[in-house]
């Protein structure tokens, strides 16, 4: 893991050449959910594959670049497409982009996903803000020698999402007439989709619904001390009693039609940053 | 020669007539155990063929041959875990190498959280059962790569945690004068320690509390036939209603507290059971 810390700085200096600003937030963009960098004023567009160290995203609908730009007067960095367990990473290989993000100096990570619901509560389509996860992955980017230049060894998980950004994303949704709900994320390794019994397991272990992403970028987003802002969009429900066959092109449907709800959720958690900054001169400097 | 065997026989060669009868895996800040063991030899890690090395800091990565009371053992005083970046077959060879020294029991402690609302900070807790949830089997499958004959699946009717052993070591904690409740442990591969989240999930798949090792050692030692008797010290009781931060040096100061138990019964347990013979 001691070569990790130098692949980080060789990918930002690359990263630099090509943008020379520093990033306040870093927003990783779920299935179906890329029109997202359309709202940003795009300043550079780097491919994955001409990043040094960026594995390259094979995933259906998603694309492999990284958007580089403002959003709502804040600049970001977007990974408009994502890396996935499934498709055979090492988790330490497709969370370096989020170790990129802080050390381009990136203070907050916004994440999202397309999951699957599971609390009968929740409809397709519906927006949940998480805020808290179960690693089910059988697998942690953290294994391995720790780099103390990185993050600590232990990294305490109490609050791995920011309960204050928790509690602006639900105030800006109430604002805005979104139905956003406040729950558990549960992540499996993948790629195939849960049989009934495991998502009465999932359900029954205190999951609201399960993905096969996130968990990976925000452990390292804790690691790295980041404060991470999640959001789930409920793409199809999976209730064990009522299963239907899945339907990716309705899944992928649902999502783009989730996705103007979740931008602006998205953006009026930026507006908040950006507030904030304004109104505080010790801006994000959480300690964890 | 399989690494177990190289790394045997090359203790063995260094004291060709100490035969120990106990492994002991000292875990989180339980080292000073070690202290109550007069060496006839010590041995770093990365002297051992073969060996693991540890790169937890509070670990020391010592190998230590001697007699405590007058009951020769053989202890670990810093493990291998795998959120180190270790294989199961790597951070378990130790326990194959005590084997083939001949060691009769294996003792192993660790620090966990405490899940069981029935546990304070700083009791320790006999392990009666364990949840392996660290995707990792403790079983390596080829016999070339374990080079034990009797290698094999192990029978399930089999306890890894010896009753005979446990009721032992609960009535010689009464005799010391504290109680030892038991519980069972879920492994983890950690490094991070649980979210809110997870330790409500745990709780409801039976554990009583979490940590990041002894599953794969006390399988191991299961399938060569070797009971394991193992402790937790509940180094945090984790409140997932009213989360606090948990810091390695607390977690360092409970198993402090805790050594003070448990020291004394693992000293009384191997006089009276392995000095009569």
């Amino acid at each position: 893991m001691l070569d990790l810390y130098d692949k980080v700085q060789e990918a930002c200096a690359f990263i630099r050449k090509a943008w020379h600003h520093t990033p306040h937030a870093g927003i990783i963009l779920g299935t179906g959910l890329g029109p997202l960098v359309q709202r940003i004023e795009v300043q550079a567009t780097i491919e994955y594959e001409d990043i040094p160290h960026f594995p390259r995203s094979t995933a259906t609908s998603h694309r492999g670049r990284l958007v580089c730009g403002n959003l709502c007067g804040l600049p970001i960095v977007a990974m408009d497409g994502r890396f996935h367990m499934y498709e055979g990473y090492p988790l330490t290989q497709i969370t370096l982009p989020v170790r990129v993000m802080k050390f381009l100096g990136a203070q907050v990570l916004v994440v999202t996903n397309a999951c699957g619901g599971m609390n009968p509560n929740y409809r397709a389509g519906d927006i949940m803000v998480i805020d808290d996860h179960i690693n089910l992955m059988g697998d942690n980017p953290l294994i391995g020698i720790n780099d103390d230049r990185l993050g600590p060894r232990f990294p305490d998980m109490c609050y791995p999402y920011d309960p204050e950004l928790i509690d602006a994303a639900l105030r800006i949704a109430r604002n805005n007439d979104i139905v956003a709900h406040r729950g558990v994320f549960v992540a499996v390794a993948g790629p195939n989709l849960e049989t009934r019994a495991e998502y009465r397991f999932l359900r029954g272990i205190g999951a609201d619904v399960v993905g096969m992403s996130t968990v990976p970028e925000v452990i390292v987003a804790v690691h790295s001390s980041m404060r991470t802002v999640g959001f789930s969009v409920v793409t199809d429900m999976c209730l064990p009693d009522s299963l239907e066959p899945a339907n990716v092109e309705k899944i992928i449907a649902i999502a783009n039609e989730a996705e103007p709800r979740l931008t602006s959720l998205v953006t009026g958690v930026l507006a908040h940053e950006k507030s904030r900054s304004h109104s505080s001169s010790k801006v994000s400097t959480k300690d964890t | 020669m399989t690494a177990d065997a190289l790394s045997a026989d090359w203790i063995r060669q260094r004291s060709p007539n100490f035969s120990p009868r106990v492994g002991i895996i000292l875990g989180s800040g339980l080292g000073a155990l070690a202290d109550s063991i007069r060496p006839v030899a010590i041995h770093r890690y990365q002297e051992i063929p073969q060996f693991p090395r540890s790169h937890v800091a509070g670990h020391a990565g010592n190998l230590v041959l001697g007699d405590l009371g007058s009951v020769p053992v053989v202890a670990m005083q810093g493990r291998a875990h795998l959120y180190e970046g270790w294989s199961i077959d790597q951070s378990t060879l130790p326990v194959r190498t005590m084997a083939r020294l001949g060691i009769e029991l294996l003792i192993v402690s660790n620090a966990s959280g405490g899940i069981s609302s029935r546990f304070r900070s700083g009791q320790s807790v006999l392990i009666d059962h364990h949840v392996n949830l660290m995707f990792r089997s403790g079983i390596s499958l080829s016999n070339e790569r374990v080079g034990l004959a009797t290698y094999g699946v192990p029978d399930r009717t089999a306890s890894i945690y010896d009753p005979v052993w446990l009721e032992r070591a609960e009535k010689e904690a009464i005799d010391l004068g504290f109680s030892l409740p038991r519980g069972t442990y879920l492994g983890t591969l950690g490094p991070n320690y649980e979210t809110r989240a997870e330790y409500r999930a745990f709780a409801k798949m039976g554990a009583d509390m979490v940590g990041m090792s002894t599953v794969p050692e006390t399988i191991v030692a299961s399938q060569l036939g070797i009971p394991s008797l193992a402790f937790s010290i509940v180094t945090n009781v984790a409140k997932p209603d009213a989360p606090s931060k948990t810091e390695h040096s607390d977690v360092l100061e409970w198993s402090r507290n805790a050594q003070k138990q448990l020291i004394p019964l693992i000293e009384q347990l191997l006089r009276k059971y392995f000095t009569d013979r």
